[in-house]
């Protein structure tokens, strides 16, 4: 008797193992209600500024159920269960991540095409979503990763990255901000003479934005999306090996302390030797503001961003704008309630709230109503030399082995430590670029 | 009453029953993973979609030209051999002073040691960077003072040093550890050995040698299989951690790549042959150590 009964235990709590691993509700429609579960990246906005929106979202759609995820690292939170099979039905996270789920989906083809979101009208107003978005926003390789005139990752928060500087200092020594290649090296050479390092990273990951100003200042946008789009051989071209030139003339004049800090751990001290005044540019986004918020710094510290210096006088410059993507998976389940929402994010009262926790959303007229340091930062948009540049590589099915964004920013370190010479470096590129280019095909 | 045969074969159901929950455990969290990681090494899939495409062996033909691969390869294994030679040693030395000297304040020493052991290693990463700090860290702040500025170095942004910089952080961490495991074995070793061989006018180093390694070999095997395990798996949290690869790949160790190449470089199916390799290289080399360590057991 008491030995069926151990017996019948067992079995139990063998079977409540096996169940308890795959028994989860998928609670969608339930009783006429529609259940949107949304994902976001919990960056430096916080994420109050969500919670506010979807409460907006809900009291306007009474029969629609806003679940938020929030996290900052959404990333680990929603893959099992997206391998599972589960997926969230909005997501808001950007390219460049460590983990890089945007862009494995991207190469997996796995995003629903959201090009009729910008068709659609934002609920409750005339305007369509695509009407309300400022020019050039979308079109460009990061809302449209094929290059094939549909747009699969919407435009969500849009920041303007380049080299960041302390306009104290320049007020101080009475210099100009360099507005060519010539006048930054003398810069270089002028700052030395003041024990002052011209450049810095905090990690070679920050020279993404450099570099894609870079490549589009030296050769143009054709140029630059040839370089995105793995051209055959277009690492070998004149253009490249200008690039590369600058970069590693530029490199001569980092500060000595950076490649010792550029890692994960210590990073902010390669961010600090701009505010203590030891080193004079560094690559960077808005949120560095925030970031450093606290820490010590100069006597008439003022945080400026400029974009790089031109290559030739008067040249047209780029500047990189790092934008934050929402996209709608295409195993989602509520794809059209998913549209719906992501319209709605493009709406007055939403870009209201999301404007008051500083994510800046590319909506045209939205610039002149900032203040403080972000009206500072936004105002480079406004000098008529200046373009923005959006995107990144082009997505194309992994390689193994291959990283092409590794060995463009990371051999930075090898090259100011003399591991590397810029012919390795341009050879590795080429061959990167070559690998990837076939795998795109 | 069942009599003693009855009862042998009516336990065996019930043995059985009670075993079925850690067996279905067992088999569903580390037999099905495994086979799982030796399967998909067969595969290209970047770990999400649908479409698996079945490549058999040329994930591991593409490892032998990837010279990323081969520096992590390289780099795993200086560290497995530099950590386990210097941790053994020393290890070994302060065990025999604890238990066969009798220190003063041993136990404080034991547990000083012993401390980096239970803390976690972002904690562990944390303590070394202020101490390679190459500005204010402990390290070269000392070494400014004492006016040796020649000798000051990048600890962590040194292609040359960063992996030796690593090697120390691990050594520290895992010293204590395997410190304590060795004097348990040292001190059930009976005292009239030890008598026994001082009459015969043994010295303390030659009963070291003659005593008491004979007399822990075993314990000695089987930290040898711990170290190779831990080489493989510290190490990725720790350069994690602390250099994140860098610089430029550098200081890349070969579970911290496989990570790379699953997840951020969505191989998932490549990632998956560098586990194989991690798989096979560990059992091969604790294999081969046990093989070459094997002696008769000694007793006393």
């Amino acid at each position: 008797m008491r030995r069926s009964l151990v017996l019948a235990t067992a079995a139990v709590a063998t079977l409540g193992l096996l169940t308890g691993c795959s028994a989860e509700g998928d609670g969608s429609d339930t009783g006429g209600k529609t259940t949107l579960n949304v994902a976001a990246l919990e960056g430096g906005y916080g994420r109050d500024m969500y919670t506010q929106v979807i409460q907006a979202y809900e009291s306007a759609h009474p029969n629609v159920d806003v679940q938020l995820q929030i996290s900052k690292s959404i990333e680990d939170e929603i893959t099992p269960n997206m391998k599972a099979g589960r997926f969230p039905d909005v997501v808001v996270l950007g390219q460049g991540r460590k983990a890089a789920l945007t862009e494995t989906l991207i190469k997996d083809k796995a995003l629903e095409d959201l090009t009729p979101v910008l068709r659609a009208k934002v609920p409750g107003e005339d305007k369509t979503v695509g009407d309300k978005l400022i020019d050039g926003i979308v079109g460009n390789l990061n809302t449209n990763p094929y290059g094939d005139g549909k747009t699969y990752t919407m435009p969500m928060y849009y920041a303007p990255t380049g080299l960041f500087y302390n306009k104290g200092l320049f007020d101080k020594k009475g210099w100009k901000v360099p507005a060519t290649w010539d006048e930054m090296f003398a810069l270089g050479e002028t700052a030395k003479k003041d024990k002052i390092s011209l450049f810095t990273y905090p990690t070679a990951g920050y020279l993404d934005s450099y570099f894609f100003a870079l490549l589009a200042d030296v050769g143009g946008e054709q140029f630059y999306t040839d370089v995105m789009t793995y051209k055959q051989g277009v690492w070998q071209t004149p253009q490249a090996k200008q690039v590369l030139d600058l970069t590693t003339r530029l490199l001569k004049y980092a500060a000595p302390t950076t490649v010792g800090y550029a890692n994960e751990q210590d990073f902010t001290k390669n961010q600090q030797s701009i505010l203590d005044d030891k080193a004079l540019f560094m690559p960077n986004g808005t949120w560095i503001v925030g970031e450093m918020a606290d820490a010590p710094r100069a006597d008439g510290f003022a945080w400026g961003l400029t974009p790089l210096p031109a290559v030739t006088e008067g040249g047209k410059r780029y500047i990189t704008t790092s934008v934050e993507s929402v996209w709608v998976p295409a195993a989602a389940k509520n794809k059209d309630a998913a549209k719906e929402f992501v319209a709605y994010l493009y709406s007055d009262a939403a870009a209201a709230i999301f404007a008051k926790s500083d994510a800046i959303q590319p909506i045209d007229g939205i610039v002149s109503s900032l203040t403080g340091e972000n009206a500072e930062f936004y105002r480079v948009y406004e000098d008529p030399s200046v373009s923005a540049l959006v995107g990144g590589f082009a997505g194309t099915a992994p390689v193994e082995g291959v990283d092409i964004k590794g060995t463009l920013f990371d051999t930075a370190n090898s090259i100011i430590s003399g591991d590397k010479t810029q012919e390795q470096w341009q050879a590795a590129l080429n061959d990167a670029s070559e690998k990837l280019r076939q795998a795109g095909n | 009453m069942a009599g003693p045969a009855a009862r042998r074969r009516g336990s065996g159901p019930f043995v059985l029953a009670c075993l079925l929950p850690a067996l279905v455990l067992f088999v569903l969290f580390m037999i099905v993973p495994t086979v799982n990681v030796f399967r998909m090494s067969f595969y290209t899939w970047s770990g999400f979609s649908p479409d698996m495409r079945f490549v058999g062996l040329d994930n591991f033909v593409r490892l032998l030209d990837d010279t990323q691969f081969v520096r992590a390869f390289q780099n795993t294994v200086a560290l497995l051999v530099v950590v386990t030679v210097v941790t053994m040693g020393m290890g070994l030395f302060l065990a025999a002073i604890m238990t066969r000297q009798r220190l003063r304040g041993r136990t404080l020493y034991r547990f000083v040691l012993y401390v980096p052991s239970v803390l976690s290693v972002v904690v562990i990463a944390a303590i070394f960077s202020a101490l390679y700090d190459q500005e204010n860290g402990l390290i070269n702040g000392t070494l400014r003072l004492l006016s040796l500025d020649g000798l000051r170095q990048v600890w962590l942004g040194d292609q040359d040093i960063v992996l030796w910089s690593l090697a120390i952080a691990m050594v520290w961490q895992s010293l204590g550890y395997y410190m304590v495991l060795y004097m348990s074995g040292m001190a059930s070793i009976p005292e009239e050995v030890y008598e026994a061989s001082a009459l015969d006018g043994a010295s303390a180093g030659r009963q070291f040698f003659a005593v008491t390694l004979p007399l822990i070999w075993q314990n000695l095997r089987t930290t040898l299989t711990f170290f190779v395990m831990s080489a493989v798996n510290l190490s990725f949290v720790l350069v994690r951690a602390m250099t994140g690869g860098g610089p430029d790949g550098s200081s890349e160790v070969l579970l911290s790549y496989m990570y790379k190449q699953a997840y951020t470089n969505s191989s998932y199916g490549y990632g998956m042959a560098i586990g194989v390799v991690i798989f096979a290289f560990s059992f091969l080399v604790s294999l081969l150590v046990s093989r070459a360590t094997r002696r008769e057991p000694l007793q006393f």
